[in-house]
This record gives structure tokens, sequence and C-alpha cells, in this order.
């Protein structure tokens, strides 16, 4: 079974934050991007069951009513498996009942907002144009539609937030009752306004004492962290992003969008200008045995309950303890095991790139 | 060509003066080049000479010009320009017979020009001054006139101006080359003198020692017997430069030129030594010879150690155009297998450095620069140590000596405070002052050489907003209060990092050198501490904080090709510090040690 990735590139509004590819808004433009999708994906699909789809951007919900039934008639292509995860990621202020609607009729069953922050000086300064109680309003809209799987992001770490800051906005996304959260610290990186504006990434100490309060309050209020930076409610983890911490393979499609079919990885033009042209793929690694291995530990030690060893023999037939320096990092705790699983140890996991860092290159480089 | 038609002569001058400049349209003006072929600086070699400004290698030119009539023949010894080669300046200065003194018309007289002034003097030269750079608006002729008579003497009718930009009085400087310098006087019948005054190592040609024909005659086929070293050669070709490689017959006395000889390694070339014939040899050899001396070590390593070999093929590349570098291996428990190299001064340990890791395409990284210190032992022995590794324990010592050197530092009267409050803490003797103008002065000072092999020069710029010159010399041993400080990280001593101290200095030294440490090494997984430490003594402690984060949050689009790279590169910087104990550090952090001062 596969799963799909679709990019939208489009926004109303560019955040100050944002690294990622996106245009603005243009209804000219985001015509000719849906016909170019529709014929990547004509192009390349297999017509494999598909077990998880994800419509991510850019903000998918900037598009309007007729452009998003366009965008959900090019999704009937897919050959959806029956117990499916369907999720669209969703801003605060281009959402109404009409829209949810639509994505109800269409097999959407997960919802994922981009909060940010519930701070309206933060979300200000991110350059969101929204306040609070249109977040509030919204998910209200959401639950009240019948979805009962939300994601709402939290940014933390921004310059000049303080404790205080941080244990107001988790309280009140609490209140939110949402059944997945997922955090992430500010990075300021090139090609964004904070970058251009010379802001200033907060200080690694302080970063860690919010990670930390994130996570024993999300803890204690029933939330399982599962994923170095998801967080669910039982049952509730995103099924689409585990497909990427179990190697599995997906497609992605749309600018600038990732795949992984067959023993290819893969990135997609982030030129709009080819894409239309239908020159899809910039990027392609193919990957020998060795890859593979190595991406499957890079990725599945980012599940906190870490890697299933039966689960790794079956598909590789070889002993995880066996490879790399993994007796060693087991012994240094580094790396710890129960009867199933091997994992970070739960104290490293903010800094697991240090471990991860010895699955990649050559076996015998130890780091 | 008869010997009265011959001149030989150098040119000297501070840096940055125009020497190279000069010598360039002297070449034109010649014709030995052409305008249009005139690359700036012609007869400086390599890259770094022409982006530092500075001669390393000498380039000696045989040129033909008409005067009067008569034809002559202007072989122009370039000489290198700075203190740290200043034994071959001298050599360089012995195979003249006049020189060309340049100033440069806006900032004057400075600490080398009266260096090799004096050199000159030494080398009985006639000694042409001469003002360049006039055309430039900050030039100030007259001050620097009235600086080269209240310095030396020299008259404003001895005076020539030139502009080396515009060609302005070059014509006029050959000219008062062939009418004021005199003509070599050897004795073409006696036995063969020949000085040997530099050496080069050519990919075509092999070995090319470079000589002036003191008495007699120098012919290819020729046995020669170098004095010095008692080895003799057959001489194969000998080629005249103008500026490009001309064979030639022979060499008679009063002439200079490049002799091929059976010569295996250029270390037996020593510059000073003289050339006579073995069946016929002279009597004596020219005095003056000196074998070139190390004084300044430092270790070299690879930062990859499976490029040991490398490095040691790259040194004797540079080796073989460079007669005074020396090395010999040697091994850290920190960085591993490297060379122990020694330099004849700082500027010298520079330039080979860079051309190591330009040149040579290596990532070095160097220890702190050593001096050789004399130690007494309590059983009484005395040994010679050129680096702080060597050092016996405390105990087994009973004194120990370090070089000193007396120090010209030439500098307008407005910095004379700072500079010597810079020498003070230089741990400096305080000599003399001397005014050569009322705005400009020398200051003598005695100082440990030790002291200037950090940053004193950096220093002494930055004072001076670039105004002060400076220049050196060894003046021989004194005893006193050293120490070894080790640096300790994470518990471990960093043989690379020790350095030898005066004692009542390591303290505040050793705060410096961990509190910059702890800047640059990069946190770990685990609290670092950094100690400085003397024996079994703590003096100073800083702690690299552990880690706290490092992760990749974020994976949108499922972009993970991306976040393997990632690692990838992150690996790869892992891979190019230096692992000590459990530690990683960064090469920068060994320079740190040697320019950790505040």
């Amino acid at each position: 079974m596969h799963s799909v990735y679709i990019h939208i590139p489009f926004c109303n509004n560019i955040c100050s934050y944002c690294a990622f590819t996106k245009f603005y808004y243009n209804e000219e433009r985001v015509k000719k991007y849906l016909d170019a999708l529709k014929n990547e994906i004509e192009t390349n699909y297999k017509g494999e069951v598909i077990k998880t789809l994800y419509i991510g951007g850019g903000t998918p919900s900037c598009l309007n009513i007729s452009e998003l039934k366009y965008l959900f008639d090019i999704i009937k292509i897919f050959n959806l498996d029956e117990i499916y995860e369907f999720t669209i990621e969703v801003n605060p202020e281009n959402i109404d009942k009409e829209k949810i609607l639509l994505f109800k009729k269409n097999k959407v069953n997960r919802i994922s907002m981009g909060v940010e922050t519930t701070n309206n000086n933060f979300l200000k300064y991110l350059g969101r144009k929204y306040d609070y109680n249109l977040v509030k309003e919204k998910i209200k809209l959401i639950k009240y539609i019948g979805f009962k799987n939300i994601n709402v992001d939290l940014i933390y770490a921004l310059p000049n937030e303080t404790f205080n800051d941080l244990e107001k906005d988790i309280n009140k996304l609490l209140e939110l009752d949402v059944s997945h959260i997922s955090t992430y610290s500010l990075m300021i990186e090139p090609h964004t306004r904070f970058y251009i504006d010379k802001e200033k990434e907060i200080e690694e100490d302080i970063d860690w004492e919010m990670y930390k309060l994130i996570c024993s309050k999300l803890k204690e209020n029933g939330y399982k962290h599962y994923e170095v930076s998801n967080f669910s409610k039982i049952g509730y983890e995103s099924c689409h992003n585990l497909v990427y911490w179990n190697n599995e393979h997906y497609y992605g499609f749309g600018l600038g969008a990732s795949g992984y079919i067959e023993n290819i990885r893969y990135t997609n033009t982030t030129s709009m200008k080819q894409y239309l042209e239908h020159n899809y793929k910039e990027e392609l690694e193919y990957l020998s045995n060795k890859d593979i291995i190595s991406y499957e530990l890079i990725l599945g030690f980012r599940k906190i309950e870490g890697i299933n060893k039966q689960d790794f023999y079956n598909k590789y037939n070889i002993d995880i303890k066996s490879l790399y320096n993994i007796k060693e990092l087991l012994e240094n705790g580094n790396l710890k095991e129960n009867s199933s699983h091997i994992f970070i140890n739960y104290d490293k996991i903010y800094i697991e790139n240090q471990i991860l860092m010895n699955f990649v290159g050559e076996e015998n480089e130890k780091v | 060509m008869k010997q009265e038609n011959i001149r030989n002569f150098s040119i000297i001058a501070h840096i940055d003066h125009g020497k190279s400049t000069i010598a360039d349209r002297i070449l034109e003006v010649t014709n030995a080049i052409s305008k249009r072929e005139a690359k700036d600086q012609i007869l400086d070699n390599m890259d770094i000479e022409r982006e530092r400004g500075i001669t390393i290698k000498l380039n000696t030119v045989r040129l033909s010009y008409k005067y009067k009539d008569e034809d002559y023949m202007l072989n122009l010894i370039d000489t290198p320009g700075h203190v740290d080669f200043s034994y071959e300046v001298s050599r360089s200065l012995a195979a003249s017979d006049g020189a060309i003194l340049i100033v440069d018309a806006t900032q004057g007289i400075e600490a080398q020009t009266i260096a090799n002034m004096y050199l000159a003097i030494d080398n009985n030269l006639k000694v042409i001054p001469v003002i360049n750079k006039i055309d430039l608006p900050s030039a100030d002729i007259n001050k620097v006139k009235q600086e080269l008579f209240d310095t030396f003497g020299f008259l404003d009718s001895e005076i020539i101006l030139t502009s080396a930009k515009t060609g302005e009085g070059i014509k006029e400087l050959v000219e008062a080359i062939i009418e004021r310098i005199p003509a070599p006087i050897g004795d073409e019948n006696k036995p063969l003198k020949s000085l040997i005054f530099d050496s080069l190592y050519d990919s075509y040609r092999g070995i090319l020692t470079l000589t002036r024909v003191v008495d007699g005659k120098l012919a290819v086929g020729d046995k020669i017997k170098f004095m010095q070293t008692n080895s003799s050669y057959d001489v194969t070709e000998i080629f005249v430069y103008n500026p490009n490689f001309m064979k030639i017959d022979s060499l008679k006395a009063g002439e200079v030129g490049y002799v091929v000889a059976s010569i295996k390694t250029i270390s037996d070339v020593k510059v000073g030594d003289t050339i006579t014939l073995e069946k016929n040899p002279c009597s004596e050899a020219i005095s003056g010879y000196k074998p070139a001396s190390q004084v300044v070590f430092t270790g070299l390593y690879p930062t990859e150690t499976n490029k040991y070999n490398d490095l040691r093929d790259a040194l004797e590349k540079l080796k073989l155009n460079d007669a005074s570098l020396t090395f010999e291996p040697e091994t850290s428990e920190a960085l591993g297998f490297g060379f122990r190299c020694g330099f004849l001064g700082l500027l010298h340990m520079d330039v080979v450095e860079e051309r190591l890791e330009r040149e040579f395409n290596l990532d070095l990284i160097a220890t702190s620069p050593s001096v050789i210190y004399q130690v007494l032992l309590t059983d009484g022995t005395n040994i010679e140590i050129d680096s702080p590794v060597k050092l016996p324990e405390a105990t087994k010592i009973k004194t120990i000596s370090e070089p000193y050197i007396l120090t010209n530092i030439f500098t307008p009267s407005e910095y004379i405070g700072s500079l010597m409050e810079l020498c003070q803490n230089k741990r400096g003797i305080y000599k003399s002052i001397e005014y050569i103008t009322p705005e400009r002065a020398i200051i003598h000072y005695e100082l440990p050489f030790s002291e200037i092999v950090y940053d004193f020069f950096d220093k002494l710029k930055s004072i001076s907003k670039g105004y002060a010159s400076f220049d050196y010399e060894l003046i021989g041993y004194k005893p006193s209060n050293l120490v070894k400080m080790d640096i300790l990280v994470n518990g471990v001593a960093v043989d690379a990092m020790s350095t030898i101290v005066h004692k009542d200095f390591a303290y505040s030294r050793g705060k410096v050198v961990v509190e910059s440490l702890k800047e640059v090494i990069p946190r770990q997984m685990f609290v670092v501490p950094i100690q400085a430490a003397i024996g079994s003594k703590i003096i100073a402690r800083s702690d690299i904080k552990a880690m706290r984060k490092d992760v990749l949050a974020k994976c949108y689009g499922g972009d993970i090709s991306r976040k393997k790279k990632l690692l990838e590169k992150q690996k790869a910087g892992k891979k190019r510090m230096k692992k000590i104990g459990n530690v990683e550090i960064p090469q920068e952090a060994f320079l740190t040690v040697l320019k950790g001062e505040e």
C-alpha cells in the first residue's frame, strides 16, 4: 500500500518564518497549476491502493470552492483503501462552513490547522492575519460538522517568549481539546522575512527547557508523545506521518513535493515555470539496500517507541543490533531497548541528530 | 663584455615602498620586457608574493642598456623584503656593487629602510637614494628628502624622484646606476672564487645555484667545489635570466648567473658559500658565511590523519625551493602523526603554512609556535628543546633560558606611549628611544622572542593604525621563570595545546585560553570542563555546557532526502574535527590557543 502527499503552494498571505515553496494566491495561476498537477498524477500514479492522503501547503484552504472541487475531482483518480486517513491543512482565516462541508463530502477525515500560537501579539509578529478567537470559532465549527481527528500546530521559542507565555499558550491549546498537537521551535531560515530582518533564534538552553515544559504538560493532559514533535490522544497518531517514519512508500505530487517509490527517493522541481511545463522531477536518489536500511534507522528512531526488532528482522533479514555501532550506542546509554523495541534514550530525543548521524555514510565511520 | 661595463645592483626598500614595480619599470626601460608583457611585478613569482606584495624568493635578471654609445650589462639582483630573510638580503647585497634605496614619498623612512640601509653600508655598497610614488597626491617629497638627509646624510642632488606608476624618473635612475655604481673589480685570471647567494628549484632544469663570480671564470664542464660543505659537482649548464632563461657557456669575474650542476638536494647549496674549481682552488673562501638558523618551530598536522604522506610529499617539494625550511616527523597524542617544522621567522612560517594549504590543498592544524629553549637540568646537563612537549618534568629542571630579541620599532611619535605599554605587557625591557625627526622615533626594547611569535605584529599594527614598523635581531639567551602550561579538555591533557609561559603571566593567560576555547569548541552531548594546569595544579577552568538541541523537527511534505543530506553534512563537519578523548575539537581551537590573548 502507498500514501500520497499533494502540495498546494498558494497562500493569501506570506508568514514571516515560512521557508517553503509558496506563491501568492492568483486564480489564473491556480488553474494552470491544478491542470499540471492532474497531469503529473495521471502520468505517474500506477494505481496502487492508497492508505493515507495528505494535502499540504502553502495553504490548501486558500483555494476557492470551485478550485477545491476541481482538486477533489483530481483526487478521485486514486484508489482509496477502505480504511484510510485523508488530511487537509487549513488556516483559520480562509475556511468556512461551505469548505468544511466540501471536505467532508470528499472523504477528508482529518484536518490540520496552523494555529501556531494563541497569543495575539505573537500571531501578529509571525505575520498571521487572525486572532485567537477566530481559531476557537473555526475549531468549534469543524467539530460541529463532525470531524474528530484534528491537529493543531504550535510554534514555540519565539524571541522574547517567556515560560509564562508558553504555559498560557499550551493551556489555551488544551482548551481546544483536539486529538493531535504538533510543536516546532522557531527556526530562522534563509529566504524568510525573519532572516532578512536578522531575527535571532532563542538560546539553546531556553529552547530545551520549553520543549521539556511542552512534553510534560501535554503528557499530563492525556497526550502521548509518539514522535519528536508530535503528540496525540491514544489512537490518533498521524498515519500519514508514520508512513514517513516507518520508511514506507509514498507519492509526492506538486511543486517541491518529495516521494519514495520503489527504490527511488525523488524531489520535484521548485520552479513553477518548470512545473507548468510538465518537468516535474528534479532530484532522484537511487537507493541501495544499505541506503534503505540507513533511512529505516534515521526515520524509525524519530518515533519515541523506536524500531520494532522483529519487524526489522522480517523486513531486512538482519539483526538490527549487528548494524553500525548500535551495540555501542546501547552500551553507552544513547539507545535503549525493551523486549520488542530499540529506541533513543528519552533524555536524548532533543539531540537525536548526534545519534542518527551514526547511521549515515560509511558503516565503520563512527562519530 | 668588458668588466668596466658591468653593473651589479640590488633594490632595497621597506615593504610596499615599490621595489618590485620599480624593478618592472627598469625592465621596460632596458627593453627586457615590452609594456604589454609587463604583468605587474614580474619578478615576484609566487601568488602569495603577489598578494601580500612582498618578495620572498630572489630573481636575478641580466639587462642590457646602451649609454653614450657604450653597451652595458646590468645585473639586477632582487632581494627579499622581510626581516626574516635578512641574512639572505645581506648575501644578495654582498653579490652587488651598489644598491637603489627606495623610500615611499607618502610614508617616509621606515624600520626596514634603515635595516636594509645598514646592510648595504656593511657590504660597502654605493647607494642611490630614490623617492618613489611622487605621483600620489599625498606625497610629501620635501619631508622625505629631509628625513633622508637627517638619517643617512643624502644630499638633494643625489636623490632621484620616481613614479613607478607613470615611469617618471626611471631612465634617469638607470643612467645613475651606470654613472654612480662602480664596475666589479675582480681578476679573471685568478683562481675561481664565486659567491652563492641563492638557490632554487626549477622543474625543467633542476636545482639552480645563483652565483656572482668574484674572481676567475666558471664554465660548463668545470668540476667545482663548494668550500663550506667541501663537496664537488660537475657544471652541466649555465643560464642567465633576461627575463627568460638563456643558456650561456661561462661566467667571468663580475658576472652573475644560474649554475646547474650535479647537485642532488637543495640543502647542499648553502647561501653564502663559495664556489671554486677543484683543480685550481682559491686560497680562501668569501667571508660572512652563516648557516641558516631556524628560530621558530611549530608542529604541522594534517586534519585528516590519512593525509600524512601528502603532507610529507608537500614539505619535500617546498624544501626543494627553500633550503632554510626544516622538518622532522613528530607524533602527538592529540593530533596523530605530523612534522615539527623549523622556520627562519614568523613570516617564513606563515608563508610555508599558506603554501601548503593553497598549493597542495592540505587542511592543516598548526600547534603553538615555539622558540628554542635552553634547559639546564639539575644533573648539570644542558638540553635544547623546540617544543613544550619536550620539556622535562619540573623537578628535573634547574633553569630555563629563552631567546631575547632587540627590537627596532619605527613609529610616529604619537604612538610611543601605547607601543611601550605593549612591549611592557610582553615582558619587555626598555632600552632607548631615538628620535629620527621630531615626529618619528625608533623604540628599542629587549623582548623575549616567544612573546612576539603570538600576535605582537598584529597588535603593533593595530595600536599604531598601521604606521609603526618593526624589525628585530636575536641577541642571545636569558634565564626566565618559565613553566609549561597544559590544557585539559574533559580531564585529558591535549599535548598539542601545551605552551611554555612565564609564571607571572600563567594565570591570566590560562584564563584567557580556557575562556576562548569555551567559545570555539562546540557543545557536546555532555558537560566538558576546559582546564589550564601547571603540573598537577589547575589554574583556570571553564565549562562547556552540554548540547541541548540538535534535532530536525520539521519534515514537511516528506522531504526525507534533505534530512539525510543534512545529517551527512553534519557528520562530515564532525569528521573534520579532532577527537580527543571523547570530545570533538575543531581546528580553530588549536589556533585559539596560540592567539589566546585579550
